[in-house]
C-alpha cells in the first residue's frame, strides 16, 4: 500500500528535476564543445542528445528511458549516469551508515542519563553541550576537526575514501564525526523529552505496583514507548543526511554523491543531476518506508 | 487475631500541601474496606501511600504495618518482594495503566515471572487460567491481544487478572469502576465481590461512588479534606450517618434525592425535531465504492425524536452508543449524513446558513467544564464573550448582564475575575451554563454535564438546571450514561445502543416497564446504596 503511494511521489520528483534542469540558464552543448565549435557540430550534437525535440517529447523519452533503467549519459565524462552513480552512491551510503552507527550509542546513553536525573548537573551539562553542538555550523566544525586531528595531530586522513574497508573507516571518521555532532543533540532532545513523558505514564505505576524493579520497568516499558516519537525524527534526519552529505563531502573531498551532485550542477551535466536527484528521492522514500515498517513492528496500533 | 494491615497516623505531604492528615485504620484478614470521598479528599493518595507509590519528593509519615512489617521503612528491593506478590493494586483507567505496546498476556505474566519460579509454558498456562478466573471469554485470543484491541471492561478485567497473579493477600482498588459504563461497572463489581468470597481476598476499595462501595465492602471510611471524618460498617454509615459531611454525601446520592413530580409531557407542537438522522465518520474509500459498501464508521444509524416546548428529553446509552454525536449534530458541530433537524416546525440547518441565528436558540453545554472554557479568559470575560460577539445587549450593559447571569447560576460575584484554573469543577460547570444562558436560548442541550463532577456537586448542578428550567421554561435535551440522573430530570427518555434508538417513551414507563432487555440491564446496573453486597 505504501509502495503504491510512492509512485506518484517519484513521478513528481522526475517532473521537478526535469523542469529545473530545463529552466536552468546555460547551454550544456556549448559547455561540452567549447566556444569555437561550428554551428553544424552544435546542431548535430543537439540532435544526438535529443535536446532539440519539444519539451514534452524530451520528458516522455526521459521517462521511458527511466523505466528501462537508462539514466542517460554524462555529458562530461561520456559514461552512463548509472555507472557514475554506482561509483559514488556506495561511498555516501557508507558515510551515512557510519554516521548512524557512531550516533546511536551516544544518543541512547546521553538521553537516558539526562532523563534519569532530570535537572541534575549531568542533565544541565548535556543540554548545554547539545545547544552548542546545534549552534556550530557543520562546515566550520568540519574544517576545524580536519585541521586539528588531520593536520596538527595527523591521526586521521583529511581527504579521500581509501581503498580497503578499514581504510574507509579511517578516512570517513572525521566526516562522520562532524555530522554526528549536530545530529546527536537533536535526537537526544527528542528522546529525553519522550523518556520524561513516558516515565510519568500510568503504566509505570502499574509496573511499580507489580513489584518490578525500576530498571526492569525502564527497559521493558519506558524505553520501547519512548523510541516511537524519536523514530520518525530519525527517518527525517537520515533523509537529510543523504542530502546534507554535500557539505562534508566537499570539505573532506570524499568522492560521494554529494560531491558528484555539486560538480555536475556546476558543469551543467544535466543527466547526472537528474539521475542523482532521482536516486536521492528514491532512497528517501525507501528510508521512510523502512521506518514505517519498523514503527508498525514496535507499535501494534500502527497498521503498515 | 492481629490485623493484616495496621495503618497508624498516616500523613502525606506534597511540599506545603497536606494530602492525607493523620489517618488511622486496621484491616482484618478477609475484610473489605471502602474509602469514599470527593476528588481531592486524599483517598487515592492514602491508597498509594500504603505501597509507597508516590513521587519521591513526597513526605510520608506514620506507620503502615503489614503482617508486622512497616512498609514505610522497608528498602526498595524489600518492598518489591511485597508489591505485586502480597499486595496488589488496580487502578482507575485501565486504558492508561496498561502498556500499549505489550500483549495483555505478557503484562499479566510480568508479576508471575518476577515473583514465582514458573517458567515458559507454565507461565502462559497460568496466565490463561487467571484470565479465565476474571471471566474473560476466549482467554487465548485475549492474551495475545494488545490493550487497544479490547474494550474498557475487558482491560479492567485483565488488569485484575494481573493483580491476582501471585495470589496476593490484599488488593488495593483505586476507583476501579469509575471509568467504566454502568453495565460493565456492575459486572466488575460483581467480579470483585465474588473474588473476595472465593479467594478470601482482603480489599481496600477507593471510590467516590457510595453505591459501588456498598456493593463490595462491609466497612467504610469517609474522607474529606485529607482527614477521616467517619468510619463504621457500610449499612450503619448509610442508614445513620453521624458526620455532617457524610449526611450531605448520602443525601446527594440519586437514591436519596426526593424524586420530583415529573410534569406531564406537554402536547404542544414540537420545538426541536430530528428526522432520520444518520451520522458517519470517515468517508468512502475507493475500495468501499468498488465493493458497494457503506464507508467510514456509522456513529448514528437512524434517529427520530421530538422535543416539545418545556420538555426535558433524556438520552441514555453506554459510551460509543452515539449519544454525544447526536447531540453535536443538533448544534451543527457534526454534519449529519442523512436526515434533518427541524426547529420550531421549520427545517434548520445547524451547520450551514442560518447557523448563527439558530445557535441563539439552541445551546450546548459540554461534558468537561475545564476543557470547554478557555484557560486564559476570566469568568467575566467568558460569559461576556457571547454577549459582545452577538451584540445581545448594549455594550454598556454587558457587565451588569454578566453579573445577573452569574447570580442566576449561583456564582458568587467575587469569582468574576478568576480564571478557570482557580475554580472547582462545579464552579466551572456553572460558568459554562451561564455562558450558554447568555444567549437566552429556548433549548439547552446538556452533554454529560454532571459526569465529571462529585456527587454533591452533581446534585447541586442538577438542582440548578431544574430551577432554571422552572424559571425560564427552558426546553432541555439531557444526555447522560447515568440513569439515576436521567430519571430525576427528564420527562421522556430515549435509550441508544450502537447508534440506534432502541427504546423511547415517557421516563416513568420506560423505567418501570422497560421493553428491551438492554434497557433492563441498564436499569439493573444503577448502583444503589443498599446494594446486593456480599
Amino acid at each position: 500500500m505504501r509502495l503504491l503511494q510512492a509512485v506518484p511521489v517519484l513521478f513528481g520528483v522526475s517532473i521537478i528535476t526535469f523542469a529545473l534542469m530545463v529552466a536552468t540558464p546555460g547551454d550544456p552543448i556549448r559547455l561540452l564543445v567549447g566556444d569555437h565549435a561550428s554551428p553544424e557540430t552544435v546542431a548535430a550534437l543537439r540532435d544526438q542528445y535529443g535536446l532539440d525535440a519539444p519539451i514534452h517529447v524530451q520528458y516522455l523519452k526521459y521517462i521511458t528511458n527511466l523505466a528501462t533503467g537508462d539514466l542517460g549519459k554524462s555529458l562530461r565524462y561520456r559514461v552512463p549516469v548509472s555507472q557514475l552513480i554506482a561509483q559514488h552512491y556506495p561511498v555516501t551510503l557508507f558515510l551515512v551508515l557510519y554516521t548512524i552507527v557512531l550516533t546511536l550509542p551516544p544518543v541512547f546513553a546521553l538521553s537516558v542519563w539526562s532523563a534519569k536525573r532530570q535537572n541534575g548537573p549531568a542533565d544541565q551539562i548535556i543540554r548545554l553541550l547539545g545547544v552548542l553542538g546545534l549552534a556550530v555550523p557543520v562546515f566550520w566544525l568540519a574544517l576545524l576537526l580536519a585541521r586539528f586531528f588531520g593536520v596538527t595531530l595527523g591521526w586521521f586522513p583529511v581527504s579521500g575514501f581509501g581503498a580497503t574497508i578499514p581504510a574507509h573507516f579511517l578516512h570517513l571518521f572525521l566526516p562522520a564525526l562532524s555530522t554526528m555532532i549536530w545530529v546527536v543533540p537533536i535526537l537526544v532532545r527528542t528522546l529525553r523529552s519522550a523518556l520524561l513523558d513516558e516515565m510519568n505514564r500510568d503504566y509505570v505505576l502499574t509496573g511499580m505496583a507489580k513489584g518490578l524493579g525500576e530498571r526492569q520497568i525502564f527497559r521493558k516499558h519506558i524505553l520501547p514507548n519512548s523510541i516511537l516519537p524519536t523514530l520518525n525524527l530519525f527517518a527525517v534526519i537520515v533523509a537529510y543526511l543523504l542530502g546534507g552529505s554535500v557539505i562534508v563531502e566537499t570539505v573532506y573531498a570524499v568522492p560521494g554523491m554529494g560531491k558528484l551532485m555539486v560538480e555536475s550542477i556546476l558543469a551543467r551535466d544535466y543527466f547526472v543531476v537528474q539521475g542523482a536527484t532521482l536516486v536521492f528521492a528514491m532512497t528517501t522514500i525507501l528510508v521512510m518506508l523502512a521506518v514505517d515498517v519498523v514503527s508498525a513492528l514496535i507499535d501494534p496500533r500502527v497498521t503498515p | 487475631m492481629t490485623p493484616l494491615l495496621k495503618v497508624c497516623d498516616l500523613s502525606v505531604r506534597f511540599g506545603q500541601t497536606v494530602a492525607v492528615d493523620g489517618v488511622t485504620f486496621d484491616l482484618a484478614r478477609g475484610a473489605a474496606l471502602g474509602i469514599v470521598g470527593e476528588s481531592g479528599s486524599g483517598k487515592s493518595v492514602t491508597c498509594r501511600a500504603l505501597m509507597r507509590l508516590l513521587p519521591p519528593a513526597t513526605n510520608i509519615s506514620g506507620s503502615v504495618e503489614f503482617e508486622g512489617r512497616d512498609l514505610l521503612n522497608l528498602s526498595e528491593p524489600e518492598l518489591n518482594t511485597i508489591r505485586g506478590k502480597r499486595i496488589a493494586m488496580i487502578f482507575q483507567s485501565p486504558a492508561s495503566h496498561l502498556d500499549p505496546l505489550m500483549r495483555i498476556g505478557e503484562q499479566v505474566a510480568e508479576a508471575l515471572v518476577e515473583h514465582t519460579d514458573l517458567k515458559g509454558r507454565a507461565v502462559w498456562e497460568e496466565v490463561l487460567r487467571l484470565l479465565d478466573v476474571v471471566r474473560i471469554p476466549d482467554p487465548d485470543r485475549c492474551a495475545r491481544a494488545y490493550p487497544h484491541q479490547l474494550s474498557g471492561g475487558m482491560k479492567q478485567r485483565a488488569m485484575i487478572a494481573g493483580a491476582l497473579a501471585c495470589q496476593p493477600d490484599l488488593l488495593l482498588a483505586d476507583e476501579p469502576t469509575t471509568a467504566l459504563d454502568a453495565t460493565v461497572q456492575k459486572s466488575v463489581l460483581d467480579l470483585l465481590a465474588q473474588l473476595r468470597r472465593e479467594q478470601n481476598l482482603s480489599m481496600i476499595f477507593v471510590s467516590h461512588d457510595l453505591g459501588a462501595v456498598a456493593r463490595v465492602c462491609d466497612d467504610l471510611l469517609v474522607m474529606r479534606r485529607a482527614k477521616l471524618v467517619e468510619r463504621g460498617p457500610v449499612t450503619r454509615v448509610i442508614d445513620a450517618p453521624q458526620h455532617e459531611y457524610t449526611k450531605q454525601l448520602i443525601a446527594s446520592h440519586p437514591d436519596r434525592l426526593a424524586s420530583r413530580q415529573v410534569a406531564a409531557v406537554s402536547q404542544g407542537a414540537p420545538l426541536l425535531e430530528a428526522q432520520g438522522i444518520q451520522i458517519r465518520y470517515g468517508g468512502k474509500s475507493l475500495a468501499d465504492v468498488l465493493t458497494g459498501r457503506e464507508g467510514g464508521f456509522v456513529a448514528v444509524k437512524h434517529a427520530d425524536f421530538v422535543v416539545r416546548p418545556g420538555e426535558t428529553l433524556g438520552i441514555v446509552g453506554e459510551s460509543g452508543s452515539g449519544k454525544t454525536t447526536l447531540a453535536r449534530s443538533l448544534v451543527g458541530l457534526v454534519k449529519p449524513h442523512k436526515g434533518e433537524v427541524l426547529f420550531d416546525g421549520a427545517p434548520a440547518d445547524p451547520s450551514g446558513r442560518g447557523r448563527v441565528a439558530y445557535l441563539r436558540d439552541v445551546q450546548l453545554i459540554y461534558q468537561h467544564p475545564y476543557e470547554a472554557l478557555s484557560p486564559r479568559l476570566t469568568v467575566q470575560a467568558a460569559i461576556a464573550e457571547p454577549l459582545r460577539r452577538h451584540r445581545l445587549c448594549p455594550a454598556a450593559e454587558v457587565l451588569r448582564r454578566v453579573a445577573e447571569l452569574m447570580a442566576q447560576v449561583d456564582l458568587a460575584p467575587d469569582l468574576a475575575k478568576r480564571l478557570p484554573g482557580q475554580l472547582s469543577g462545579g464552579q466551572c460547570q456553572r460558568v459554562a451554563i451561564a455562558r450558554a444562558l447568555a444567549f437566552n436560548p429556548r433549548v439547552l442541550i446538556a452533554d454529560e454535564v454532571t459526569s465529571a463532577l462529585d456527587v454533591t456537586l452533581q446534585a447541586q448542578v442538577m438542582d440548578l438546571l431544574l430551577k432554571l428550567q422552572k424559571e425560564r421554561g427552558l426546553t432541555m435535551v439531557f444526555i447522560s450514561h447515568d440513569l439515576a440522573v436521567i430519571r430525576r430530570l427528564c420527562n421522556s427518555v430515549i435509550v441508544m445502543r450502537a447508534g440506534e434508538i432502541v427504546e423511547a417513551g415517557p421516563t416513568a414507563s420506560v423505567f418501570d416497564a422497560p421493553q428491551q432487555a438492554y434497557t433492563r440491564a441498564l436499569i439493573d446496573a444503577i448502583p444503589h446504596l443498599h446494594g446486593d453486597a456480599a
